[in-house]
């Protein structure tokens, strides 16, 4: 008796929950537990876990888009109407700062708001999921603020008042600038520099020059090189080879971000994307990969944790889907490597940038 | 989201917690808004700085009350004398200390630490880095904190021997310390006597821009350092075989011992007026500063890489304008400048001669098999030792398939460095790899002279476009392969035979690049697939109308 419940129990555990992650995703679109309150100040970012998360489900229909579509435009910083704060738009993690809620400009000038390059990422990723053509996005304002925070070095600052500056946020201007089909918003040599700059001893890339590789800071080398469409050029064939030895043996049974530190969930994607960007994703274990990340899905509450035994979260329950979703688990929809958004969210992109050029051939105005 | 483990708690216990949480909202609110209007209304005091340290207290990562401490710091140093400003900032980086106590993963806290240390009438150093001491001995891969102590010794001009030292403490406690490595492999570069200057001691903005990285900086490492690295390595992969940090540190030391960046070749010929240049790595020539100079005047020429495929290359080709070179009775000296690295190469065209080369061997740059001293030669002997040990504490007889393809290219590569060695040894411009069981290609490079190869009954199943480097090749002979494909026959311009019986070719869209080679004459294809095409006779004459001798 007590056999057959065992092989019951072993049954459920590589079961995928499919609703449990749907319902966990619902709830962190409504109230955040006390110990996200550090998050605040970067709640977009959360939304679009939620939201991409749903997609990578199927499950969008589980939401009002409308309410949310209007939510994500109330936190677009917009130009005032003399337009002297051009080089501080974007999109804001939150209403944190006391903005008062509006969905057109003109904007508000308050001399301590900005956007914050990766709410402008996540912001436009967001609405592209939710279906949304991008209309009321003021994109001459986004890239004009997209400027503003490049270094002479090449990597970028998070916000105009300055912070640290490093490759994450490289790769955030990437995006933004791949999504919204404009160039404008950086100086694509510099940043090509700073990433090749960040290339380690070993093959991985660091946050920048002289610091250890890690597996997030190496996708964000390699996917803001595929976004630019300048991986060959910028990376020997040879150093490409060593950056995949570097990525495939981040796979120990699920995959960790550096030499010994335990596997994490959210690895699976980082790491995993950046071999699929490699083209050698094919090589790794599929098998351990899954094992471990259904190791680390709560089955009371939904969503995955980084490790196994512990509360999940937002970031590791969307990262832990799209790692399943690149082996290709039944049922989960396909995730765009590079953009990280589905390739339904991808397709409905390339749609609109193609109606853009439409546009600007027949009226000849940029849109 | 830095994994928390579960614990159950009762229902009473949750409901406290929840007066507690609206008790501390309440508390925060009126904070922030307290602290909104005084930054609005421009007031810099002391009142606002408790506002800030209470609020940052519980969330260090609202960035906007870090920044505004800031401002009222700055404002600070324009009304206060410089005692009371030491005074001030060294209050602040207690405070940066709690806060990190709390949260040592604090882009916020560790960002505005840095900033107090750089603007420290008198900074206190030494107190900095036993702060990342602790911090490292309770987490020795926080990044955040490695990142920050590297900075301190940039700023303070710390010894580099003397953080080598504290890696070496660390390291010895835990081989398993991959950022001690990582930092190590920052340090060593810096103890080469070639080396650019080491840290300056004086004050440099903290966003200056970051010094080229180790890897692309290639720099190299005196012997004596090398050795005592590779024992310290040895050391380590034997504790642990498993534990990657000494392989990944290690392959990195081998590369250490590489040779300078250089023009390792240049060639030429009148009949093409052609010249190619080969460097010790890919490169991309139109972005390096190549230039080309003949008989002391400067030529514009247009660089190719061998292959439409290779932005980066290590050949490449231009030709000069037609009739520069072409009569034969004239001497030319060329030389190729790589103006980027300081460095070029002459090469002298005689009278009477159509071709003509100036290199540097792979038996000169020590390619293959470095010249080593004794020393050296007896780490690396017990080294092979240790391998060769460990191999039979593990042995591999269970290889699944990918792994053994992989030992068998690594066994080709072997047999085509000793190839070339031996070719080179003997002056001759013939390379012969015949049944050894070759299963890939490599170090092309080094074949750019070659003007026969023989590669027949191997397990190649391709001539990839890299075979494009073989920019003097005449004979090909590739029989009895499994040959699919030959993208890297690619406008070879001496190309005249190419043998591929019992290969496998299947279609005509396979020989297409064949087509690129003007002066092919003969080409075997029994055996191949393709000759059971329709009408493959008439198909191929059109393809390759230069070919006379062709064997179906």
């Amino acid at each position: 008796m007590a056999e057959e419940e065992n092989e019951f129990e072993e049954f459920e555990q590589i079961d995928f929950l499919r609703d449990r992650h749907v319902r966990f995703f619902q709830r962190t679109l409504q109230v955040l537990p006390e110990r996200y309150a550090s998050l605040e100040t970067t709640r977009l970012t959360i939304v679009f876990f939620a939201l991409s998360g749903l997609d990578v489900l199927d499950a969008l229909e589980v939401i009002d888009r409308n309410v949310m579509i209007e939510y994500i435009y109330s936190l677009q910083v917009l130009p005032t109407e003399d337009q002297s704060n051009l080089s501080r738009c974007g999109f804001r993690g939150s209403s944190h700062i006391g903005i008062p809620y509006s969905t057109k400009g003109p904007g508000v000038l308050h001399p301590y708001d900005s956007g914050h390059v990766a709410m402008t990422y996540t912001g436009l990723c967001s609405l592209l999921i939710l279906g949304d053509d991008l209309s009321r996005v003021n994109k001459q304002a986004c890239l004009a603020g997209l400027r503003a925070l490049q270094l002479e070095d090449g990597s970028f600052y998070a916000v105009p008042e300055g912070s640290e500056n490093d490759i994450r946020f490289i790769y955030c201007a990437a995006s933004i600038c791949y999504m919204l089909d404009n160039w404008s918003g950086m100086d694509i040599q510099k940043a090509i520099e700073y990433i090749r700059g960040s290339l380690s001893y070993d093959s991985g890339f660091g946050q920048g020059a002289g610091r250890e590789s890690h597996g997030g800071w190496t996708y964000c080398a390699i996917a803001s090189l595929c976004l630019m469409g300048r991986l060959e050029e910028a990376l020997s064939q040879r150093e490409l080879d060593r950056i995949r030895r570097w990525c495939i043996m981040r796979q120990q049974s699920g995959f960790h971000g550096r030499p010994n530190k335990p596997v994490d969930t959210c690895y699976s994607f980082w790491v995993g994307a950046t071999l699929e960007l490699l083209d050698v994703f094919q090589y790794t274990n599929f098998e351990k990969n899954r094992s471990f990340i259904l190791s680390t899905q709560d089955r009371l509450v939904g969503g995955f944790a980084k490790w196994p035994d512990s509360h999940p979260d937002p970031l590791h329950a969307y990262l832990g889907l799209c790692g399943l979703s690149l082996i290709g688990e039944p049922n989960l929809k396909k995730v765009h490597p590079g953009l990280n958004i589905t390739q339904r969210a991808f397709q409905h992109l390339q749609q609109l940038q193609q109606t853009w050029r439409d546009n600007t051939d027949t009226c000849g105005r940029q849109h | 989201m830095h994994g928390r483990v579960k614990i159950k708690t009762t229902a009473q216990q949750e409901e406290e917690k929840r007066k507690e949480r609206e008790k501390k909202l309440k508390i925060y609110v009126a904070a922030r808004d307290a602290c909104f209007s005084k930054r609005n209304e421009g007031i810099w005091d002391d009142e606002a700085l408790q506002l800030t340290q209470q609020l940052l207290s519980s969330n260090p990562d609202f960035a906007t009350l870090w920044n505004y401490r800031r401002e009222i710091l700055m404002h600070l140093e324009t009304v206060k004398d410089k005692d009371e400003v030491q005074k001030i900032y060294e209050a602040e980086l207690s405070f940066t200390e709690s806060c990190l106590k709390v949260n040592p993963k604090s882009y916020g806290s560790w960002h505005h630490r840095g900033w107090v240390s750089a603007r420290l009438p008198r900074p206190d150093w030494a107190r900095e880095l036993t702060l990342c001491d602790r911090c490292l001995s309770l987490d020795d891969r926080n990044f955040h904190c490695w990142d920050y102590r590297r900075m301190v010794v940039k700023m303070s001009g710390v010894p580099v021997d003397q953080e080598l030292a504290f890696t070496d403490r660390l390291i010895g406690s835990n081989f398993s310390n991959y950022s001690s490595w990582h930092y190590r492999s920052t340090l060593l570069p810096l103890l080469h006597p070639e080396s650019p200057e080491p840290p300056s001691p004086c004050r440099e903005p903290p966003q200056s821009s970051p010094p080229p990285s180790p890897q692309t900086h290639s720099h190299r490492v005196c012997e004596e350092q090398l050795l005592k690295e590779y024992e310290l390595v040895q050391n380590a992969f034997f504790t642990d075989p498993n534990d990657q940090s000494a392989w990944f540190y290690y392959r990195w030391l081998l590369g250490r011992a590489e040779r300078e960046e250089m023009i390792s070749c240049v060639y030429v010929n009148r009949d093409e007026e052609r010249v190619a240049v080969a460097f010790s790595r890919p490169v991309n020539a139109q972005s390096v500063g190549l230039f080309l100079v003949l008989d002391g005047q400067p030529q514009r020429v247009e660089w190719r890489s061998v292959h439409p495929r290779f932005k980066q290359s290590p050949v490449w080709i231009c030709n000069l304008p037609p009739g520069t070179i072409s009569d034969i009775t004239n001497e030319r000296n060329l030389t190729v400048h790589w103006t980027e690295k300081h460095t070029h190469r002459d090469c002298a065209l005689y009278t009477g001669r159509t071709e003509s080369w100036c290199r540097d061997s792979a038996t000169d740059q020590e390619l293959f098999r470095s010249e080593l001293s004794v020393e050296k030669t007896s780490v690396l002997q017990s080294e092979l030792q240790s391998v060769k040990q460990l191999q039979e504490l593990e042995p591999l007889n269970k290889l699944d398939s990918m792994r053994s393809a992989y030992y068998s290219d690594l066994c080709s590569k072997f047999m085509i460095e000793n190839t070339i060695l031996k070719m080179e040894y003997a002056e001759v411009r013939v390379f012969s790899i015949s049944d050894k069981n070759l299963t890939t290609l490599c170090h092309l490079d080094q074949l750019l002279l070659v003007t026969h190869i023989n590669l027949s009954s191997n397990h190649l199943q391709r001539l990839p476009p890299q075979f494009a480097m073989l920019q003097c090749l005449e004979v090909l002979e590739a029989d009895n392969n499994a040959i699919e494909n030959l993208e890297g026959v690619y406008h070879l311009p001496k190309l005249e035979e190419v043998l591929l019986k019992n290969n496998k070719i299947s279609t005509l869209a396979d020989l297409q690049t064949l087509a690129s080679c003007p002066k092919l004459k003969r080409l075997d294809l029994r055996g191949n697939p393709v000759t059971q095409t329709a009408n493959v006779e008439s198909e191929l004459a059109e393809l390759l109308p230069s070919v006379t001798d062709l064997l179906l």
